[in-house]
């Protein structure tokens, strides 16, 4: 009963994270798929598999919260690199600050339970 | 290009033509950027590699892309898919919900077989409320598995209240036949049969009695044989019962006694002819 909650619990907070940390990881740069991959392999618990953060690109570069350049590859064939739109930049803001404001009241919740 | 084992490729080959299988009919997603993605990200692992990768490089590579079915977003599939993959990959309490509506279906569809599809899929539907523990958990799934319990439970209840009606009935017609038998001339049927009735409306009665008498006993047993739907019958309702049982034995029993001095008084007139 616990574990069923909490993977659905999870599950359901991944599929959100999921999004707000692939906006965020190409909020500075453009960063082709595997790059994109490869910085949030770091984030414990956010990947279950590699290949879910495609779906994802694909579906923000449809909904055009991001767009895509070919680029040629010094280390083998020409990549496709994602970057924000303008589009992409406000919602990422509006995001970050939600998550921020959940973060920061969940936090504080937290605190009280310790003091 | 990557340089790939002669298996390394027949996994690859196998992995791509599983997602061209799964995104086929699906309109959002092109199959075509879906490979190159795949075949960039293998790419971007093994642009290191010196030898040709072998079979247990990619597949582990693979493994960490996940399921080839996972590159279809879950609104393109359509309806019949939509089941299989939340059978296959949903939680236990949408899963069991399926199978038992499905079991259900498939009673009705294939006649002969509902005898055991119907309690199949009432087995499962309980299954799907013990995982949910509180009912009121279930959401959608009520569609799925309440088809099931309510056709059993109606069932059941219907037995249970009625059954002693159909036993006595039975023994009625018996009784009667025995009668005729000794009694040829015994042509009394309407007296008899008011007997009859009146002892089988007694008999109802008095195992409402019981019934009533198990519920305000072991208040569980009834909600935990119905569950989720018996809730409501609390203590207030078994003695609504009782007192229904108490109204249909007395006076049928007074009636029935009446009418059994009645034909006694009859056959013993036959007798003395």
């Amino acid at each position: 009963m616990d574990i069923r909650l909490f993977n659905n619990w999870s599950t359901q907070l991944r599929k959100g994270m999921l999004e707000l940390c692939i906006l965020n990881a190409i909020k500075d740069s453009s960063l082709y798929g595997y790059d994109i991959v490869r910085k949030l392999r770091n984030i414990e618990g956010l990947l279950v598999t590699e290949g879910t953060i495609y779906p994802i690109l694909s579906r923000l570069k449809r909904e055009g919260f991001v767009q895509t350049t070919i680029k040629e590859s010094n280390e083998g064939p020409p990549r496709k690199y994602y970057e924000l739109t303008t589009k992409g930049k406000e919602i990422l803001s509006q995001m970050n600050n939600y998550w921020q404001d959940i973060k920061t009241g969940t936090d504080a919740l937290r605190r009280e339970e310790k003091l | 290009m990557i340089n790939l084992s002669n298996s390394a490729k027949k996994c690859l080959d196998e992995y791509l033509q599983q997602i061209r299988t799964y995104l086929r009919g699906c309109k959002t997603v092109d199959a075509d950027e879906v490979e190159r993605n795949v075949i960039e990200h293998i790419e971007s692992e093994f642009e290191s590699a010196t030898a040709a990768v072998s079979f247990e490089e990619l597949d582990s590579v693979l493994q960490r892309l996940g399921s080839p079915r996972q590159w279809i977003p879950e609104e393109e599939l359509p309806w019949w898919r939509k089941i299989i993959f939340s059978l296959r990959t949903g939680p236990e309490d949408w899963r069991l919900a399926y199978i038992s509506f499905g079991l259900l279906i498939a009673g009705f569809i294939i006649l002969p077989s509902f005898i055991v599809l119907i309690p199949a899929s009432f087995i499962v539907a309980r299954a799907a409320l013990a995982e949910a523990a509180d009912p009121n958990e279930l959401k959608s799934q009520k569609w799925l598995i309440y088809p099931s319990l309510i056709i059993v439970y109606s069932f059941v209840l219907f037995w249970l209240l009625a059954w002693p009606a159909f036993a006595l009935s039975t023994a009625a017609y018996e009784w009667e036949r025995d009668v005729r038998s000794s009694y040829p001339q015994f042509a009394d049927d309407l007296h008899y049969w008011i007997m009859a009735t009146s002892f089988i409306i007694a008999g109802l009665g008095l195992w409402w009695i019981v019934l009533a008498g198990v519920h305000l006993k072991c208040r569980r047993l009834l909600q935990v044989l119905f569950k989720p739907f018996a809730g409501w019958f609390s203590r207030k309702w078994a003695l609504v019962l009782l007192l229904i049982g108490l109204g249909l034995m007395v006076p049928s029993l007074g009636l029935g006694i009446w009418y059994w001095f009645k034909l006694g008084i009859m056959v013993l007139v036959i007798d003395n002819l």
